[in-house]
């Protein structure tokens, strides 16, 4: 039984149709409080009153109508024996609420399951949307006639929806009073019903409460107060609210993703810092030994000299276990290294794999559908912009583009010939191989720059000034690449002459990464293995070293490129070439530059622990820099900026080349490089792994920890247990994998299947009006009375050729609400012969339903019909 | 800037909190913010008084807003149609706006927002007054009535499913499920 009436939820048809029949079936019964009942008054109160009156006049009960069994226990009254009296029923209604658990559905379709709440709830909301609109623009002449049914209808949901929100826990209740989209009013009101219901139920319960729940609860409010208010004290650590408040006020949301961008890298080397200050640098300091070189300023900038006696750089860290008093607990130097710089590393993989992939769900969910003209304009605009001449300029902006757009839609047809073709893939190629051949170029002499630094400053072994300004040359000549080169690259884009904007954004990225991974890879190379091999002192210092001043570098270059690049460009623009103009802030450029500068942080903190706090001071300083520049010196960028993916596809770039990149740099200085022998924590050891393994060989003696050994070597040592592991991963991806493409099978069928719904549904329609054409005409003489009533509201307030028009509507949307909006006008209905009722007397009513029917059938069949016609359309 | 100004009351704070999808700091703010338009000797019960939509419409937030009206519309509860807010209402938009809030919600009330007749579909002349307030109402920025009529067919094309001529709410939430940029493009924060 219960079954059934779940079911019965669940197909709307089914539920539509019952309804129609209740509404109709207690529109006779209860005339007089049609009257009594404006529509207008809010829905509760006419509730109450109706309860009110349920109490006085049981036979009077409106509420048996709203409680959904009711027509159940009515047509069968064995649904009465399955509560707990007969009377049972009539008691309760003083608490509308269905109970759903108690007698008529299983708990667990109503309870945890999302999706029909929500259905319902959507159907809840249309209905009061329709009842705020009609009270709005008046459309009175249906008020009379279904003021009744639509309220009660309301109030089913409502007892619907209460009984669901009754039965979810707290959490849930909440988060589900918020989704509805209703005033707060009426928020308030389900809520305090709800808070009756539960009140009622627990104080009928009260005694089976014992000691312990009440602790377990009490233990979960004081747990929810402790995380709201920690969550506000971290809402009050919100960075720059309002200076991004700011930028996307007059910027729009594709300059805000730059610095939203910048905000957390800024975390995420904050977070480094913190990490290895704490376990790694504040012990050396324990066990420092005396600097003995002298500080004179220039090492600000090169980062040698005195910085190389100091935490900053490897070969300051002691290889000794250090401990402050005699037998107390020490603290392992390498250990801790190793363990610090790895775990860091973890965190990172995994905190940028769960964003990235949050975010491609999010953003990524349909890729191939996107084709973006509608959903261009219906969902272009930016509220967040608020500035007057922002609005004024994007409003302009869009108005060009959609323009463009028409224009471009327009021009598609025209076809290129042969020869075009030809000189268009010949200049694609072209410039393919200028701008790979200027990244091999740079990079070849990056390399030969760099080897021949080496053995310069090998060779002289001195710390003077000539010497180390000669160690600037590298960085400089490496920045001024990343500089340049991306000019050079946009501009053979523009000489390109895509067709699309968008590949052109895409191509000139595609090549700036290709360039920036290039040089840094090419460096890497550089520092793995002629660094690394070369007979320094300490070649991981040197390697720091190096870092450091790239990131310095970087960081000036990237000044000086806001100061050139922006402010000079406006003075230029505004003054000399005026027809140039303000320059726009390039989005794209800019975090590339970010993601450069992020993955050098990431090789160096191997070398150098403390550069993600100097990064730390860059990119502050950069993100003042920056909205200094862009709020004097740029305009908003003319083309919509597709934000959400494009913030997707930069996390994906720091994860892939970037992070991905310093992890196998990192795993092969650990598990393949020989460390210095005179320097750093690792000294005398063959690798810094051997590190864990003779921790591992010592820890061996130790009673009680044999499962570190036992996880070490079989998990960590054991090729079995990786191989099991990538093999079970390949399964479960392969899976994945199907699974997905089932689901893109089942979409293009459900959405196939919506569009011939959609022409039953016109053909339905054209049949109607047909119908209802030849039937006023038919019936005319026969139903005067009739006539004559429909007729006066017809004419009083909506043309009669508007009439068609509101059906169409009403059968649009898929909620009961628009249904019952047809009780108004039962002759319409019967004139086609829907089955409007089933138990009424009239004889036409058989004869309506196989109508209905053939009428379906043949729309079917005429939809179908169209549909082969449309694929024979598509085959050649 | 008198200090004085009432104080929101704590147990209407966690309520408005239960509520809507704001924070105790948002509440607080759009209590202030919210005071702040209402002249000196109303600001003792600014929970209760209703203010009118010009002065709604200075707000920064809304100043420029070319969807302004309807906004005011939406969320208004007034009997009589003159678009005021209340207190409540101003909760109401700011939750809807908020960045907690869910796309499913936000896409509701954009469809509300750009039902510019109030009749629960887009049709024609609601797409045709979306397209004026994206394009601005000078005489160089709007379309004619030719790019109009192109546009216009171009988007039916591509959203109305079943084919009647007009956009409904969850064909309108499917166009905007694709298209992830708008949760974070219909945002306004205080």
């Amino acid at each position: 039984m219960s079954y059934h009436y779940n079911e019965a939820f669940e197909n709307p048809d089914y539920h539509f149709s019952e309804t129609l029949e209740i509404d109709r079936g207690r529109n006779s019964q209860k005339n007089r409080f049609s009257h009594q009942n404006p529509y207008d008054s809010s829905p509760n109160g006419s509730y109450r009153e109706h309860s009110g009156r349920g109490q006085n006049y049981p036979p009077d009960i409106p509420m048996a109508s709203m409680r959904h069994d009711s027509e159940y226990s009515q047509s069968l009254p064995r649904v009465a024996v399955l509560s707990r009296s007969p009377y049972g029923n009539c008691q309760d209604n003083l608490s509308f609420e269905p109970e759903p658990e108690l007698a008529y559905s299983p708990p667990s379709t109503f309870h945890p399951l999302d999706r029909p709440y929500t259905r319902r709830l959507s159907g809840a909301s249309e209905v009061s949307f329709i009842q705020r609109r009609n009270r709005r623009s008046a459309d009175e002449i249906f008020v009379p006639s279904c003021s009744l049914s639509k309220t009660d209808q309301v109030y089913k949901e409502e007892a619907k929806l209460i009984g669901n929100l009754v039965s979810m826990s707290a959490r849930e209740r909440i988060k589900a009073i918020q989704k509805m989209p209703e005033t707060m009013k009426k928020k308030r009101e389900i809520r305090n019903k709800v808070r009756k219901e539960i009140t009622k139920k627990s104080g009928s319960r009260r005694s089976q409460f014992d000691c312990c729940t009440q602790c377990l609860h009490r233990m979960a409010v004081s747990y929810r107060r402790f995380r709201n208010s920690l969550s506000e004290y971290f809402h009050q650590l919100q960075l720059w609210h309002k200076t991004l408040k700011i930028i996307g006020g007059k910027f729009g949301t594709g300059v805000l993703s730059y610095f939203v961008f910048l905000k957390w890298l800024l975390t995420f080397n904050i977070f480094s810092f913190l990490i290895n200050f704490s376990f790694i640098a504040i012990p050396q300091f324990v066990a420092a030994e005396p600097n003995n070189l002298s500080f004179t300023g220039l090492e600000l900038i090169t980062g040698a000299g005195y910085f190389q006696e100091t935490i900053l750089y490897y070969g300051f860290y002691t290889n000794a276990t250090i401990s402050k008093t005699e037998n107390g607990a020490s603290y392992n130097m390498q250990l801790a290294y190793i363990f610090t710089v790895g775990i860091y590393f973890v965190i990172c993989l995994f905190s940028l794999v769960f964003s990235m992939t949050k975010s491609f769900r999010r953003n990524f969910i349909n890729p191939q559908a996107y084709s973006g003209n509608a959903s261009k304009l219906l969902c272009t605009w930016d509220f967040n912009i608020t500035n007057e001449k922002a609005v004024k300029l994007k409003q302009k902006n869009l108005s060009t583009q959609i323009k463009e757009a028409l224009f471009e839609v327009n021009q598609e047809v025209l076809n290129f010939s042969l020869k075009e073709r030809v000189v268009h893939i010949v200049i694609h190629l072209a410039s393919w191989v200028a701008s790979l051949g200027t990244a091999v170029v740079a990079c070849a002499g990056v390399y030969f720059l760099s080897v021949n630094n080496l053995e310069l400053f090998m060779k002289e072994r001195k710390n003077d000034l000539e010497s180390q300004a000669a160690m600037l040359v590298l960085p400089i000549v490496a920045s001024l690449l990343n500089a340049f080169i991306p000019f050079f690259y946009s501009w053979l884009g523009l000489l390109e002459k895509f067709q699309n904007p968008r590949h052109q954004i895409y191509v000139t990225i595609t090549r700036n990464i290709i360039l920036k991974i290039s040089i840094v890879g090419i460096l890497c190379y550089y520092w793995l293995n002629i660094v690394a091999a070369s007979e320094s002192q300490c070649w991981e210092t040197l390697v720091g070293q190096d870092i450091y001043r790239l990131v310095l570098v970087d960081f000036i270059f990237c000044l000086l490129g806001c100061f050139f690049g922006e402010f000079v460009r406006r003075i230029i623009g505004t003054t000399v070439y005026v027809s140039l103009g303000v320059p726009e802030f390039d989005i794209a450029r800019n975090v590339l530059d970010l993601i450069y500068a992020q993955t050098l942080t990431w090789i160096g903190i191997f070398f150098s622990p403390l550069l993600p706090g100097i990064q730390m001071i860059s990119f502050s300083i950069v993100f003042y820099v920056k909205k200094v520049s862009l709020m004097m010196n740029c305009q908003p960028p003319r083309k919509v900026w597709r934000a959400a993916q494009m913030t997707t596809f930069f996390i994906f770039l720091l994860f892939f080349p970037s992070l991905v990149g310093v992890l196998s740099v990192i795993a092969v200085t650990v598990w393949r490089l020989k460390p210095s022998k005179e320097c750093g924590p690792f000294r005398g050891l063959s690798s810094m792994y051997a590190a864990i393994s003779e921790w591992i060989e010592t820890l061996k003696n130790y009673p009680g920890s044999e499962w570190v050994v036992w996880i070490y070597q079989n998990l960590f040592q054991s090729e079995l247990f990786f191989f099991i592991l990538s093999t079970l991963l390949l399964i479960i991806t392969y899976l994945y994998w199907q699974i997905i493409e089932g689901r893109k099978t089942m979409v293009k069928l459900l959405r196939k299947q919506i569009i011939n719904e959609g022409k039953d549904k016109m053909f339905l329609l054209e049949k109607l009006r047909a119908l209802q054409m030849a039937k006023q005409n038919l019936s005319a003489p026969r139903r005067q009375d009739q006539k004559r009533s429909s007729a006066s509201y017809h004419s009083s307030m909506q043309p009669a050729q508007h009439m068609p028009n509101y059906l169409e509507r009403t059968f649009d949307r898929n909620q009961n609400a628009s249904y019952d909006e047809f009780s108004y006008s039962p002759e319409i209905l019967e004139g086609i012969g829907l089955p409007l009722d089933a138990e009424t007397s009239r004889p036409s009513s058989r004869t309506g339903v196989s109508e209905a029917l053939a009428l379906a059938l043949r729309a079917r069949r005429e939809a179908e019909r169209e549909d082969e016609d449309d694929d024979k359309d598509f085959r050649p | 800037m008198g200090g004085s100004a009432s104080r929101l009351p704590r147990e209407a704070l966690g309520e408005y909190q239960e509520l809507t999808f704001l924070t105790k700091q948002e509440i607080l703010l759009a209590y202030k913010r919210f005071s702040e338009l209402l002249p000196e000797e109303e600001k003792e019960n600014a929970r209760s008084v209703r203010i009118p939509k010009s002065r709604i419409l200075t707000l920064p937030e809304l100043r420029a807003n070319p969807f302004q009206h309807r906004i005011c519309r939406v969320f208004s509860t007034s009997e009589d149609g003159d678009d005021s807010m209340s207190f409540e209402d101003f909760l109401d938009m700011l939750s809807v706006f908020s960045d907690s809030a869910t796309s499913e919600i936000k896409s509701h009330y954009a469809f509300r927002i750009f039902d510019f007749d109030d009749d629960g579909t887009l049709d024609k002349k609601d797409l045709e007054n979306l397209v004026n307030c994206l394009t601005g109402q000078s005489e160089e920025s709007r379309l004619n009535s030719a790019e109009m009529e192109q546009l216009i067919q171009n988007i039916l094309e591509e959203s109305d499913i079943d084919k009647d001529g007009t956009i409904n709410l969850s064909e309108f939430q499917h166009v905007i499920s694709r298209s992830p940029d708008f949760a974070s493009s219909f945002k306004i924060v205080l």
